[in-house]
């Protein structure tokens, strides 16, 4: 995009028009926006558990492995791009939460921050120990990732990312344990 | 190479408030090389070609680091920055922003993680023991490579399982049938000299051959069973519940006696001739006829 105004040869009442439109722009800018965010506050996740083993994914594990995932997914979003530790309060445990909180302070620290846009994950269930207490999931993650220094955005790109999982109940959820990338499964 | 952007532009036309980002593509001097492949803990570089400060950003798992650079020499990557396995991205900023991203892989298994199921367990039930593994190395990243790991089970001086397991997507795991006596089951599992150390309590199953006698007494009747022991000969545990059934002309009368000292022992009213049988678990034992006074 790009916007070319030569204001001291065009006529007054132009340049005011000029401006209205500018300020509809800033202002279509702005809402679009604030959509946007509530747009992206969401993921998208697909649960896979056919392959899963030795122990069978009972649909009652299956629908609180989706909607703990999911909201972990959003909390971490949120805590990296508000950078705060709060939302990580719940859904993540161990070494996931470890490195979360780090990262959060590292950025707090930086000025940087990452957004997590138009999430969309294809979650399947590689194993589920027999006595049910732990859960190793690989997640094919496509999202948009904005890093941005100051709020002056530093790079925007659509990724696919791998990630192996550990995921463990805990009182009245199951909480993410372990989060880890990797080139492929 | 992954992004190529450039704030310019910025026009005011009727004061402060009308500006305008808009974003150029430009053509960009600088380039950035990641290494191909880097281990958790191991340093690292990173080479630039251009000249001319920029700022660098390193951004990963547990890292948001943002420091200045000169151009064409390379950028040390620290130690400590690339403990944690997983995604990183590289970005050098110098006008515009070019970034690259590259992975950090665990390094070599330094603990195990093992779950052992149950804590307790009657002796003799088919695939009443597991245990699953997760390697992780000294930055707790899961050791996703195979590694072989060796599962041992025993039982005072008796091997009762000595297994290896390749682990797989970072997990190895088994299941066994418990043993057949009585007494602390030691789980190991073991990987390159590290091991982890699991006990299991096995207990005697349900009791086997129950076996009653009884008598009269001035109240009614007393019964009392054997020394209770499950079918491989272990004495069931004290407290286990056995209950008597006193059948006479009159109905039904029920008592619940715990084991005490692996003998349980119960008094119960009667009059007349009785049929006396006991019961723990699923298991019945013999009946015995009584007969009290009338």
């Amino acid at each position: 995009m790009s916007c070319i105004v030569k204001s001291d040869t065009q006529p007054r009442i132009a340049t005011i028009a000029i401006a209205k439109l500018i300020v509809t722009a800033v202002v279509v800018l702005l809402a679009s926006s604030s959509n946007l965010y509530a747009a992206d506050a969401t993921a998208q996740v697909q649960l896979n558990v056919a392959k899963a083993g030795p122990r069978a994914v009972e649909s009652l594990t299956e629908r609180g492995i989706l909607r703990d995932y999911r909201f972990a997914w959003m909390s971490m979003a949120q805590a990296l791009e508000f950078n705060t530790v709060d939302p990580l309060e719940g859904p993540f445990a161990g070494e996931a939460k470890k490195w979360l909180r780090e990262t959060v302070a590292n950025q707090q620290r930086s000025g940087i921050s990452q957004r997590y846009m138009n999430q969309n994950h294809q979650l399947e269930a590689v194993f589920y120990a027999p006595e049910g207490d732990v859960m190793e999931l690989h997640d094919t993650a496509e999202y948009q990732l904005q890093v941005s220094d100051g709020g002056k955005l530093i790079h925007d790109e659509h990724v696919i990312v791998h990630y192996v999982i550990l995921m463990t109940p805990a009182a009245d959820q199951w909480v993410i344990r372990q989060l880890q990338a990797v080139p492929q499964f | 190479m992954r992004c190529r952007f450039r704030m310019c532009g910025a026009m005011s036309l009727i004061g402060a408030w009308a500006f305008a980002a808009c974003l150029v593509a430009v053509s960009s001097a600088q380039e950035i090389k990641v290494p191909a492949s880097v281990t958790a803990g191991d340093e690292s570089v990173i080479s630039t070609t251009g000249s001319g400060s920029a700022t660098f950003y390193l951004v990963g798992p547990g890292v948001s680091r943002k420091s200045e650079v000169s151009l064409g020499q390379e950028i040390p990557l620290r130690a400590q920055d690339l403990r944690n396995a997983g995604s990183y991205m590289a970005i050098v900023c110098s006008g515009t922003c070019q970034s690259t991203g590259f992975y950090v892989s665990a390094t070599k298994p330094a603990s195990l993680a093992f779950l052992v199921h149950p804590s307790r367990v009657p002796v003799g039930q088919s695939d009443a023991v597991s245990g699953v593994a997760f390697p992780f190395d000294q930055f707790r990243n899961l050791v996703l490579a195979p590694q072989t790991i060796n599962f041992q089970l025993t039982a005072g001086n008796s091997a009762l399982l000595s297994r290896e397991v390749r682990s797989q997507d970072g997990v190895a795991w088994f299941r066994t049938t418990s043993g057949k006596s009585a007494g602390l089951m030691q789980v190991n599992a073991a990987l390159e000299g590290i091991t982890a150390k699991r006990a299991v309590q096995q207990v005697a199953s349900d009791p086997c051959n129950l076996r009653i006698t009884g008598q009269r007494v001035a109240t009614g009747i007393v019964v009392q069973t054997e020394p209770v022991h499950d079918c491989a000969g272990n004495p069931v545990p004290d407290g286990t519940i056995v209950t008597f059934t006193a059948t006479e002309a009159s109905g039904k009368n029920t008592v619940d006696a715990p084991i005490k000292k692996g003998i349980a022992r119960a008094q119960m009213a009667a009059s007349g001739a009785v049929l006396v049988s006991a019961a723990s678990g699923v298991v019945i034992g013999n009946d015995v006829r009584i007969e009290a006074q009338r």
